[in-house]
């Protein structure tokens, strides 16, 4: 804060920084831009696109990491927001605690993280210190694979999800609000679905976008465990393949971007509520 | 036995036990106040009513159920908090009817009842605002209409008019018994400022240190408050050291000075210290007629505040306030003069030595 306030009172280094940050930003994303252009020698054209949209991998891979996204966001948010809300009411001791584990996404590499999955879940799992099987490996099924691949995309999540639910419980007064419901007869599940969750609206898309972004842009525990994923496969493409990459990198900035704008207008609404009140 | 009964009422946290054998009895319809400084346990006597938190022993009995133990939303029980708790994301018409709907009402009687909760709390005009478009006050008028939408048994407020500024404070307190007084509903009303409480109660329960140190209507803790806690802590008072000279006939001696006092204080013997207390407003100047209680003083100094004018006096060695009503044709005597001042028997009150 300090070093930016005295930046701030000398206009003429604010705007060098500022300029090189925007060129910093700007620079490869326009490079990204025109390469992705210039398939044809010495033509403008959008044949990039064409044929990276016209790929059957793209649509099968793209459509494979949206339906896992969500699946990520719903399971996260069925995790998070009672954990959140339960720390906010009862348990504000515990609260530096699960902020500390769910950071440890960011500590753990996703590669340790990936291997470690394949090493617990690629034997047959037991009951602990039996030999009673329960199932086989899930990793020789689809379904289980999905299973695993979602379970490490919600830990590559938590620090993010975590941290903008909290946050949006800190705007409300979680316990007054709890109690005012139960005193008008709420029961737990009316009192979340009803009065706490429409009140983390904001906080909760904002989460959701993040967590959209991560598990879209996923490379390495989508590759190790092999599943159809869309970065994995824009990576393989980048292998053998110039421009179509670049031309889906740069589609891939637009939709984030198109993504922080709806957070925007929908936080920004809000800020300006609470501002108020 | 009352509508609403606490007998032995106890709660203790981790460390610390906050309500001590706490007894109290409440008639259907009345509007009773707990009193008290800070931490002396009324928010959590009052949430063991609402059910927020469970005695650690003792019993509620409510219209002849025990409720000690009963889940907050299993009860029906109103309460209004200090921080409006309104819902931020409902408009004013969904905050009251959160509670109707809840209890699966059918639609039709859902807004009968809203419209009737909006026209006793004024707030037709703001029915469809939402809780970060009115006032403190307006917000406040919210919860307590969708407290009461309910039909609660009981209606419990944890100082409803703490966060709101003085001028409202006064109206909507009114209002609030206003309201209590037409729909005939039992409430507990929770608050640190005596003023508030005198105005509004029916009955008071001065609180102190998780007990109740006296249960009466304001005039009863005003006039007789039974221990010097009590007398202390409503109203001004002052209050003096002095000696048992005769117990039958209410004789006390302070710094040589004799008083007699119309309270009788039973177990007393001749010598024993006491305190003695008498409200600023009883003391006027001596005249004629008047025989108890006439004593030399000399003026200290003098205050006006507005339409009280208090002065202060030296009996003894013991210095006391005397408070008369301003006037213009008031004739004060000059400070540093030495006078006769008087009071009542009545106004004498001898404490219990705690
Ligand atoms: N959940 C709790 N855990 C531990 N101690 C508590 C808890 N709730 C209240 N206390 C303690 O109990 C005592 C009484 O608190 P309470 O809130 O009932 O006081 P109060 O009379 O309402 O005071 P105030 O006028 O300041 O609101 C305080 O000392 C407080 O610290
Ligand atoms: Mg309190």
């Amino acid at each position: 804060m300090n070093l930016l306030s005295w930046l701030r009172k000398v206009p003429l280094w604010s705007g060098f920084w500022y300029t090189l940050g925007v060129l910093y930003f700007i620079l490869p994303l326009y490079a990204t831009l025109d390469f992705s252009l210039r398939i044809q020698r010495d033509v403008i054209s959008l044949l990039a696109y064409q044929n990276a949209f016209a790929d059957p991998g793209f649509l099968k891979t793209f459509v494979y990491s949206n339906i896992l996204a969500v699946i990520t966001i719903l399971f996260s948010l069925l995790l998070i927001v009672p954990t959140s809300y339960w720390i906010r009411l009862r348990l504000p001791e515990a609260r530096r605690i699960v902020e500390y584990v769910t950071t440890l996404a960011i500590v753990i590499p996703a590669i340790v993280m990936g291997f470690g999955l394949i090493s617990v879940y690629g034997a047959p799992i037991k009951i602990p210190f039996t030999s009673i099987q329960l199932t086989d490996s899930l990793l020789n099924s689809p379904v289980g694979t999905n299973f695993i691949v979602i379970m490490g995309y919600t830990v590559l999540a938590l620090p993010l999800m975590y941290r903008s639910v909290d946050t949006g419980m800190r705007t409300i007064d979680v316990r007054v609000l709890t109690e005012a419901a139960q005193s008008l007869g709420a029961n737990w599940f009316t009192i979340i679905v009803r009065v706490i969750l429409p009140n983390l609206r904001a906080s909760i898309l904002s989460g959701a976008l993040l967590t959209f972004a991560i598990v879209v842009g996923e490379v390495t525990i989508s590759s190790i465990l092999n599943v159809p994923a869309f970065s994995p496969y824009l990576w393989l493409m980048g292998q053998h393949k110039a421009y179509e990459p670049a031309a889906l990198s740069f589609a891939s900035f637009l939709m984030i971007w198109a993504s922080m704008g709806v957070i925007q207008i929908v936080t920004g609404g809000r800020a300006q509520a609470s501002v108020a009140h | 036995m009352g509508y609403l009964t606490l007998s032995k009422i106890s709660k203790q946290f981790a460390d610390a036990v906050v309500v001590q054998d706490f007894n109290l009895s409440i008639e259907k319809g009345e509007f009773v106040s707990f009193l008290g400084p800070s931490g002396c346990g009324k928010t959590t006597t009052l949430r063991m009513v609402a059910g927020f938190e469970v005695p650690t022993s003792g019993q509620i009995i409510l219209d002849g159920a025990d409720i000690t133990d009963k889940a907050p939303n299993q009860r029906n029980v109103g309460m209004i908090f200090q921080a409006y708790a309104l819902f931020p994301n409902m408009t004013v018409v969904q905050n009251i009817g959160f509670g109707l709907r809840i209890r699966k009402e059918p639609e039709p009687a859902i807004k009968e009842r809203v419209a009737e909760m909006l026209s006793l709390t004024h707030l037709e005009k703001h029915a469809d605002k939402y809780p970060y478009q009115l006032s403190g006050g307006q917000q406040q008028r919210v919860a307590l209409a969708r407290a009461l939408a309910n039909h609660p048994q009981v209606l419990l407020l944890d100082e409803p008019l703490s966060a709101l500024d003085a001028k409202i404070r006064v109206s909507l307190r009114s209002e609030i018994r206003m309201i209590q007084k037409k729909l005939g509903i039992t409430a507990i009303f929770v608050t640190h400022d005596q003023e508030e409480a005198l105005s509004i109660s029916d009955r008071i329960v001065v609180m102190n240190e998780g007990r109740e140190e006296q249960v009466g209507t304001p005039f009863e803790i005003y006039n007789f408050p039974k221990t010097a806690f009590v007398a202390n802590f409503v109203g001004t008072l002052n209050t003096a050291e002095a000696e048992m000279v005769d117990p039958v006939k209410g004789i006390v001696k302070m710094d040589g000075v004799q008083f007699e006092s119309a309270n009788q204080v039973e177990g007393q013997k001749r010598g024993d210290r006491v305190s003695i207390a008498i409200r600023p407003e009883r003391f006027s100047f001596a005249s004629e007629q008047k025989k108890a209680n006439v004593v030399d003083c000399k003026i200290e100094n003098i205050t006006f505040l507005g339409s009280v004018v208090r002065i202060q006096i030296t009996i003894g060695r013991t210095k006391f306030n005397m408070d008369t009503f301003n006037n213009p044709f008031l004739e004060l005597p000059k400070i540093g003069a030495v006078t006769q001042v008087t009071c009542s028997r009545e106004a004498v009150l001898i404490l219990d030595r705690q």
